[in-house]
């Protein structure tokens, strides 16, 4: 697996998902929890600070009714004073807007629609240097044209829902920085642990029943899985150790006694006269232990190939498939058929060179015998991008599409097949073989005749 | 040659002992492993017959055990496995050669001798010009002679030839061209190897006055100057 791959196989790995999936949920709860405590607090100091100037308001209200103009200037150029370190602003203005008592230099500009309540700025000093601030305030007219502004600063209180706006973008952003960053650990974790499952199954599934998963220390749902799946594996070891073991015994109880009569037959052959009628009876029973034995041979390959428990190795599959047409070549020739063939080169697979050669060997024959006098028989190997393709085609009469199934079976002879040699067997020791080497066997209407195709998976 | 057979099925040891002793070895044989091992210890031995499932000691134990203490003649396994790695444990053991029961005695036979004979070479397997009466071969430059003229032939039909007079005068089975000249252990059901060798038999002995290769009937080919 190379880097780009194994980022990209942890972006897909369903722990990173998940992490994303609860990072966007909490990222979704902080938005809500800190935005309601920002609406709460910002309703509470803004209500706080209204209030403060309504309060100021109303009291300068009630002033208004027992205090002559000279004095009620006084009183709000004395509060201006007093309120100055707080951030109360006071401003009385004449009915030309000519600043008469307060602290604010001018009248601020109130755009048109404004309400008893409106916002300005104002440029107040700070340190060495100067600060615009945003000021809150309400007006009241007061009797001869004047008119009254009472303000308070709430810079503070903007400076505090900022510094909330900014904690609560800050938290979305670190809930999705942690749900990724988690997810990525995660991820590259499990998919460390799956990555050494899958290699194991792989290599289990090539044969080597002797393999088991990885188990770490921790006490994890894939640790349990891999324990149970090793149990599991442990069975199977047995079990087909134990087909082994039938198997190969069947083989030896059945070789002796055939092995017994070949040589008492062939023992009193050895002294017969060429010509007596003892000699044809003798010769027929040898004949029929070959036949026996390669029904036997058969039959074991077939059920070695099923069980799986067959040594692999590395095979190229270019070199095979060319040795074995050229093995069959001049015999084809001989018989009036064309083989044609294409090979490509380079293909590799894993597997039994042995079974591979039998298998290919088998379709050839088969082929050989349906196929009559003047026809042709094509030998392919492709090296597609999934895997390598070796294909075998005659324009002989080919199987009916109903009974394709049926070929592969054990034993099977279709009718047509019953006057040629052979043991019915041909086509399941292809069968068993491809499948042991996990590869896909389909048979096609060549048009006329049949096109047997074994597609191999990739490495 | 002086033979040891170790083989526990009577019926299968008794014929082999008496067609052996037939065509001239001197015959010891061995019931079980643990004798095979102490006979094929104890005396100068030409060959081994070893059965793969012997009582008391496993066949390719004793291979192994002989193969250990140094005795290096040659070993052909009979085996009532035989199957695809069986046959390649045996050899792995330290057999030379491995037959599958039920065997034919020509192809038992075929294969004793080849055995034989290289125990006698000594590994010739490095000469580089083989020769047969007129009949040349030189695996350096590839080139194939006969009475002076040179005959032209496929990779595989030198390949052929080559194993042939490696084994010139001895009987050679369709079985053991098989294995030695294409590495396959099945056997076909068509007859690709006569094929292969009446091409190599066109190319040799057609333009020739005396024939090199023979058919010998029931058991394979043989390249030799007289029948």
């Amino acid at each position: 697996m190379d880097q780009e791959q194994g980022f990209l196989g942890v972006l897909t790995s369903s722990p990173f998902r998940i992490a994303i999936v609860y990072s966007v949920v909490f990222a979704f709860g902080a938005v809500a929890l800190l935005g309601a405590v920002y609406f709460a607090v910002s309703r509470v100091i803004d209500g706080s600070t209204d209030n403060l100037i309504a309060a100021e308001v109303q009291g300068l209200r009630e002033q208004l009714l027992v205090l002559s103009r000279s004095d009620f200037i006084e009183l709000v150029n004395q509060r201006s004073r007093d309120q100055d370190v707080h951030g109360a602003f006071y401003l009385m203005v004449d009915p030309q807007l000519r600043p008469v008592a307060g602290n604010l230099p001018a009248w601020p500009k109130i755009a048109a629609g404004q309400g008893k309540w409106f916002q300005f700025t104002v440029t107040v000093p700070y340190g060495d240097q100067t600060r615009v601030h945003e000021v809150r305030a309400q007006r009241f007219p007061l009797p001869g044209g004047y008119r009254m502004l009472v303000g308070h600063d709430v810079q503070e209180r903007q400076d505090v829902k900022n510094v909330m706006m900014r904690g609560l973008v800050a938290a979305v952003v670190m809930t999705m920085l942690l749900g990724i960053g988690g997810g990525i650990w995660m991820g590259r974790r499990i998919l460390a642990h799956a990555g050494a499952i899958s290699a194991v199954a792989t290599q289990i599934m090539r044969g080597d029943l002797t393999q088991r998963l990885p188990v770490r220390d921790a006490e994890d749902e894939l640790n349990t899985l891999a324990r149970e799946i090793n149990g599991m594996l442990d069975k199977i070891e047995q079990l087909t150790l134990g087909m082994r073991t039938v198997l190969d015994s069947a083989a030896h109880d059945l070789r002796t006694p055939l092995n017994r009569l070949q040589s008492t037959a062939e023992s009193a052959l050895a002294h017969l006269d060429p010509a007596s009628p003892e000699r044809r009876v003798l010769e027929r029973v040898t004949t029929e232990v070959d036949r026996m034995r390669n029904t036997l041979d058969a039959l074991l390959r077939i059920a070695l190939a099923e069980t799986g428990t067959v040594a692999r190795e590395a095979v190229d599959l270019s070199a095979l498939v060319a040795s074995i047409v050229e093995l069959y070549a001049p015999v084809t020739e001989e018989r009036g058929i064309e083989l044609g063939s294409q090979v490509a080169a380079g293909a590799h697979i894993q597997g039994s060179r042995q079974l591979l050669a039998q298998a290919l060997a088998n379709l050839l024959d088969n082929a050989i015998k349906f196929t009559p006098v003047g026809g042709h028989i094509r030998v392919l190997l492709r090296n597609e991008s999934g895997g390598p393709e070796v294909v075998v085609e005659d324009d002989g009469p080919g199987i009916p599409a109903d009974k394709r199934e049926l070929a592969l079976g054990r034993r099977v002879r279709l009718d047509e097949a019953r006057k040629v040699p052979g043991s019915g067997l041909g086509l399941s020791l292809v069968a068993a073989v491809t499948k042991l080497h996990g590869a896909r066997l389909v048979l096609t209407d060549a048009g006329p005749g049949l096109r047997v195709a074994l597609q191999f998976a990739m490495g | 040659m002086h033979i040891l057979i170790v083989e526990d099925d009577q019926v299968a040891r008794d014929y082999l002992a008496k067609a052996l002793r037939e065509v001239g070895h001197t015959v010891d044989v061995a019931v079980n492993g643990l004798d095979g091992l102490q006979l094929a210890s104890s005396i100068a031995l030409d060959l081994a017959i070893v059965d793969r499932m012997l009582p008391k000691l496993d066949g390719l134990a004793l291979v192994q055990s002989l193969r250990a203490t140094g005795r290096k003649f040659p070993v052909l396994i009979l085996s009532a496995l035989g199957d695809v790695d069986d046959r390649i444990t045996g050899l792995r053991a330290g057999g030379d050669d491995y037959l599958t029961k039920p065997y034919h005695m020509s192809e038992l036979m075929a294969r004793i001798d080849a055995l034989a004979r290289r125990g006698e070479l000594g590994g010739g397997e490095a000469a580089t010009r083989l020769k047969l009466a007129d009949l040349e071969l030189d695996r350096m430059t590839r080139r194939v002679t006969r009475g002076g003229k040179k005959i032209e032939l496929t990779a595989r039909e030198f390949q052929l030839l080559e194993f042939l007079m490696r084994h010139s005068g001895q009987v050679v089975t369709r079985t053991m061209l098989l294995e030695g000249v294409w590495d396959y252990h099945f056997d076909p059901q068509t007859n690709v190897i006569d094929v292969h060798i009446s091409r190599l038999r066109q190319a040799i002995d057609r333009d020739f006055e005396k024939p090199l290769l023979h058919t010998v009937r029931g058991a394979g080919y043989s390249l030799g100057e007289e029948e």
